[in-house]
C-alpha cells in the first residue's frame, strides 16, 4: 500500500492548518489584530482634532523696528488659520520674559524683527517646537511684507502692490506614472512609499521570526522526530512557512478591512468630535491603485518566502532561544539593509543605488514596491526584479531545506560555518 | 510474503565514528523483536535508518517488501522515538488528530479513533485540556496513543520503557502483547534485559554498531553459554565460596551475595555441585538448573564495562548524533 499522490499534499496541508489554527488561537494574535485598528482610529481622530483647531499657535512679534513693521506683520498674519500673533514692543527683559512664557507653555514662540528685516531680510523665530507649517507661514507673511515695503520705498503705489499680491499661485500636483496621470502630491507619494516599506519590513521580520520560533519549539519539545518519520523535512518546512504566511495574510486582512471601515466612518467620527464632516471628508487619503496592491502583495509573499526559509534554517540549527537570537542576526542584518535604505530610496527612487537594491533579491522585496509606488519603475524592471527574487527563493529554500533537514535532529552546540557547509553538501 | 523489516548490511558513519557497521537483521511478521545493546551501540541510529530519518551510507532497508524506509509507509508504521515530545500548548485531542493526519489518516477518521483511544486509556476528560496540563504519566499515554492510533501493521519503539512508571509500563506491555495477538509486528530497542526477556520472541544483540548474535530467545539461550545453576542461600553460606571457586566445577560465577548464578565447567555435573555445597555446610533455599538469563548472555557478549553502563540508565544518553 504505497501512498497515493494526494497524501503528501494532505500531510503538508495538515501542517499548514495546525500552524495557522494554533497561532490564531494565541492571545498575541488578537492583541495585535486589535491594536492595528485602534492605532489607525487614533490617527484619524488625531487628524480630525487637529483640523478642528486644537493646533492653533499663539506667538508674539517682538518689534524693534523704527517704522512699526510689527503691526503690519501681525496684520498680514491675521488671515492665517494657524497662527494668532500679538505685537510686543521690544525692550529690556522682554526676550527673557517671553522665553519664560514659552517654557511655561503659555506661548508657542516669538518672532523677533528689527530694521535689519528690510535691509538684509533677516528675522528670528524662537519656539519650543519648530513646526514646519508655522515656519512656512511666517516666512510667507514676512516675504509679502518685505516685497510690499521695498516697492513702496521706490514709490510704487500701495494699491498696485496690493493688486500684485492679491493673487497666489496654486500648483496642482499630478503624478505621471505608467501612462496614467493621477492626483497625488509629492508628499503623498513619499508617505505611501514610506509606509509600504515599513509595513513590509515589519511583516517579513515578524512572521519570519515566527517561523523560526515554531521550528525551534518543535525541536525543543522533541516533536520533530515523530514528524520527520512521516513527513519529509522539506514538507514540514513548507507547511510551516505557508502556515505562518497564512497567519500574516489573515492579520493584514483584519487590518485592511478595519481600516476600510474606519475610513468610511470618518464622517460620523468627525461629527462626534465636533468637527464638520466636510473637513473630515477632505482628509487626504492616498489612492492605492490595484497594480500597487498587487506588487505589494507579490513582493511581500516573495520576501516572506525568502526570509522565512532562512529563519527556518536558523531555527533548525539552534537548540534554544539564545542561540537562535544570535544565529538570526545575519539574516536580520540582511533585511536591515533595505530598512536602512528606505530614506535614500524614497528621496530618489530612480538612482542607481535604488535600481541596484530593487534587483538584488535580498533587498528587492522592500525596494521594488517602494520604487513602484513612487512611479519610477518600468514593467520591464519589475519583471526582472520578480524573476531574480523567484530564482533566489528557489536557491535559498534549497539550501535552507538541507540545513533544516540535518539541523532539526541535532542537539548540542551550534554548528560552525564549516559544518553548515558540510550539511548543505551532504544532506 | 517476506519479513516486514529487512535491514541489509547498513552502515552509518558520523563525524569520527561508525555508529552502525554493516548490520543486517530481519524482523518476521507477527512477532515481537528486540534490538538489544548497551548505550551507544547504534540502536537508535538503526531504527532511524529504518524510519528513513537517516539515510544509510551503504546497505539498504526494505519494508513490507519494498525498497525505502518508513516515511513511504507511514500509514502502516507506528514509531515511538526515544526522544518523546508533544506540543505542550495544544489540546490533547488536536495533537492526536494532527499526528494521525501527518501519517495520512483522514481528519474525521483520526478524530473518531483518537476519542476511542482516549476513552480506553481513561483520558476522556482530558481531551480538551492542553498537553502541558497533563501529568507526565498521562503525557506518556497520549504518546502511545499517537503511535498506535492509525492501527499500524508494524510498531517500532525506541527504548519504550525508559521513563515509564510501572502502571504505564504495564499498559505498554499489554498493548504490545495485544498487537502481537492480532498478528502485527513489533520491533523495539532496549538496554534493559528483563524487559526483553519477558517480551521478545526474537532478538538481536548489537554493540559498537555490530551484530553479536540474533535468533529466537530459545536459540540465543541455547547456543550461548553452557548449563546454568541458580543458587539461593538461606542464611549460612558455609563453605560455598570454596565450591564456587573450584574451576573443575564452575566455569563462571555471578555472585549477588545471597544469590548466585553459576555456569558449569565443561563436563561438570550439577549434582556434584549440590553435594559439595551440602557438605560445605551451606543452607540452600533454592537450587535450580536453568538456562542462562538474557542479562548473563548480554554481559558475556558485551563485556562487563558496557553492561554496567547499560544497567545504569542515569547515563542513558546515546552519543549517536551527528557532530556529537
Amino acid at each position: 500500500m504505497l501512498e497515493s499522490r494526494s497524501v503528501p499534499v494532505r500531510k503538508v496541508w495538515a501542517v499548514i492548518r495546525r500552524e495557522f489554527v494554533e497561532r490564531v488561537r494565541t492571545k498575541w494574535f488578537w492583541i495585535s489584530a486589535i491594536l492595528g485598528p485602534v492605532l489607525f482610529a487614533g490617527i484619524i481622530v488625531f487628524q480630525i482634532v487637529q483640523s478642528v483647531g486644537g493646533a492653533e499657535r499663539h506667538i508674539a512679534v517682538v518689534d524693534s523696528t523704527s517704522s512699526d513693521y510689527g503691526t503690519r506683520v501681525v496684520e498680514s498674519l491675521g488671515g492665517s488659520r494657524l497662527i494668532r500673533a500679538t505685537r510686543v514692543q521690544a525692550g529690556p527683559g522682554v526676550i527673557d520674559s517671553l522665553t519664560r512664557l514659552v517654557e511655561a507653555k503659555q506661548l508657542n514662540g516669538f518672532l523677533i524683527i528689527s530694521d535689519q528685516l528690510t535691509e538684509t531680510g533677516k528675522a528670528e523665530y524662537r519656539a519650543s517646537n519648530l513646526s514646519l507649517q508655522t515656519i512656512e507661514e511666517l516666512q510667507r507673511a514676512l516675504n509679502r511684507l518685505l516685497v510690499k515695503v521695498r516697492l513702496e520705498e521706490r514709490g510704487v503705489n500701495p494699491a498696485v502692490v496690493e493688486y500684485a499680491q492679491s493673487l497666489r499661485v496654486t500648483l496642482d500636483q499630478k503624478k505621471i506614472a505608467r501612462g496614467r496621470t493621477t492626483e497625488e502630491s509629492a508628499g503623498q507619494s513619499f508617505i505611501m512609499a514610506y509606509v509600504i516599506a515599513i509595513l513590509l519590513f515589519m511583516a517579513i521580520l515578524l512572521y519570519g521570526v515566527n517561523v523560526m520560533s515554531s521550528v525551534l519549539e518543535e525541536k525543543r519539545d522533541r516533536i520533530v522526530e515523530v514528524l520527520v518519520s512521516s513527513l519529509r523535512p522539506f514538507q514540514l518546512m513548507l507547511g510551516k512557512v505557508f502556515g505562518a504566511g497564512a497567519v500574516s495574510f489573515f492579520q493584514f486582512l483584519i487590518w485592511g478591512v478595519s481600516a476600510r471601515v474606519l475610513i468610511s466612518m470618518r464622517g460620523p467620527i468627525a461629527r462626534a468630535l465636533g468637527a464638520d464632516a466636510a473637513s473630515a471628508q477632505s482628509m487626504v487619503l492616498p489612492h492605492i491603485p490595484f497594480a500597487t496592491l498587487a506588487v505589494f502583495m507579490a513582493f511581500f509573499l516573495g520576501g516572506f518566502l525568502l526570509y522565512s526559509a532562512m529563519f527556518a534554517a536558523v531555527g533548525a540549527m539552534s537548540s534554544n532561544e539564545q542561540e537562535a537570537r544570535q544565529a538570526q542576526q545575519p539574516v536580520t542584518y540582511l533585511l536591515m539593509i533595505s530598512y536602512l535604505s528606505i530614506i535614500g530610496l524614497t528621496n530618489d527612487p530612480s538612482s542607481t543605488f535604488a535600481k541596484t537594491l530593487s534587483i538584488v533579491p535580498f533587498t528587492s522585496p522592500i525596494a521594488t514596491p517602494v520604487r513602484w509606488t513612487a512611479g519610477s519603475m518600468g514593467t520591464g524592471e519589475l519583471v526582472l526584479s520578480l524573476a531574480m527574487l523567484a530564482i533566489a527563493i528557489v536557491g535559498v529554500t534549497w539550501v535552507a531545506a538541507r540545513i533544516y533537514r540535518v539541523g532539526i535532529l541535532m542537539t548540542g552546540k551550534r554548528p560552525t560555518l564549516k559544518e553548515l557547509v558540510r550539511w548543505v553538501r551532504t544532506a | 510474503m517476506s519479513d516486514p523489516v529487512v535491514v541489509d548490511r547498513v552502515t552509518k558513519r558520523f563525524a569520527g565514528h561508525t555508529a552502525v557497521d554493516a548490520l543486517s537483521l530481519s524482523v518476521p511478521s507477527g512477532l515481537i523483536y528486540g534490538l538489544l545493546g548497551p548505550n551507544g551501540a547504534g540502536k537508535t541510529t538503526t531504527l532511524r535508518m529504518i524510519m528513513d530519518i537517516y539515510e544509510p551510507d551503504s546497505g539498504s532497508v526494505r519494508l513490507f517488501d519494498q525498497v525505502g524506509g518508513g516515511r513511504m509507509h507511514s500509514a502502516r508504521i507506528g514509531y515511538l522515538p526515544e526522544e518523546r515530545g508533544l506540543y505542550p500548548k495544544m489540546r490533547v485531542l488536536d495533537v492526536l488528530v494532527f499526528l494521525a493526519e501527518t501519517k495520512g489518516v483522514a481528519r474525521r477518521a483520526a478524530r473518531v479513533k483518537a476519542l476511542e483511544w482516549l476513552d480506553r486509556l481513561g483520558l476522556n476528560d482530558w481531551r480538551l485540556r492542553k498537553v502541558s496540563e497533563l501529568s507526565k504519566g498521562m503525557q506518556q499515554k497520549v504518546q502511545f496513543i499517537s503511535t498506535m492510533l492509525h492501527d499500524p501493521d508494524l510498531v517500532i519503539l525506541d527504548e519504550p520503557f525508559s521513563g515509564l512508571d510501572p502502571v504505564n509500563s504495564q499498559v505498554l506491555r499489554d498493548t504490545v502483547l495485544d498487537y502481537r495477538r492480532r498478528g502485527k509486528t513489533v520491533l523495539f530497542s532496549t538496554h534493559i534485559m528483563e524487559h526483553a526477556e519477558k517480551l521478545c520472541d526474537r532478538l538481536c544483540i548489537i554493540a559498537r554498531g555490530k551484530k553479536l548474535i540474533d535468533g529466537s530467545l530459545a536459540e540465543v539461550k541455547g547456543t550461548h553459554g553452557g548449563k546454568h545453576v541458580i543458587v539461593e542461600f538461606d542464611g549460612s553460606q558455609g563453605g560455598a565460596r570454596q565450591v564456587f571457586g573450584d574451576r573443575r566445577l564452575v566455569a563462571k560465577l555471578q555472585d549477588f551475595g545471597q544469590h548466585a548464578e553459576l555456569e558449569l565447567a565443561p563436563g561438570a555435573d550439577a549434582q556434584e555441585i549440590l553435594r559439595a555445597l551440602v557438605i560445605s555446610g551451606a543452607r540452600l533455599s533454592r537450587f535450580e538448573l536453568a538456562s542462562p538469563s538474557l542479562h548473563k548472555i548480554f554481559v558475556d557478549l558485551v563485556g562487563p564495562d558496557a553492561a554496567t553502563a547499560a544497567a545504569n540508565p542515569a547515563n542513558a544518553r546515546e552519543p549517536e548524533r551527528a557532530g556529537a
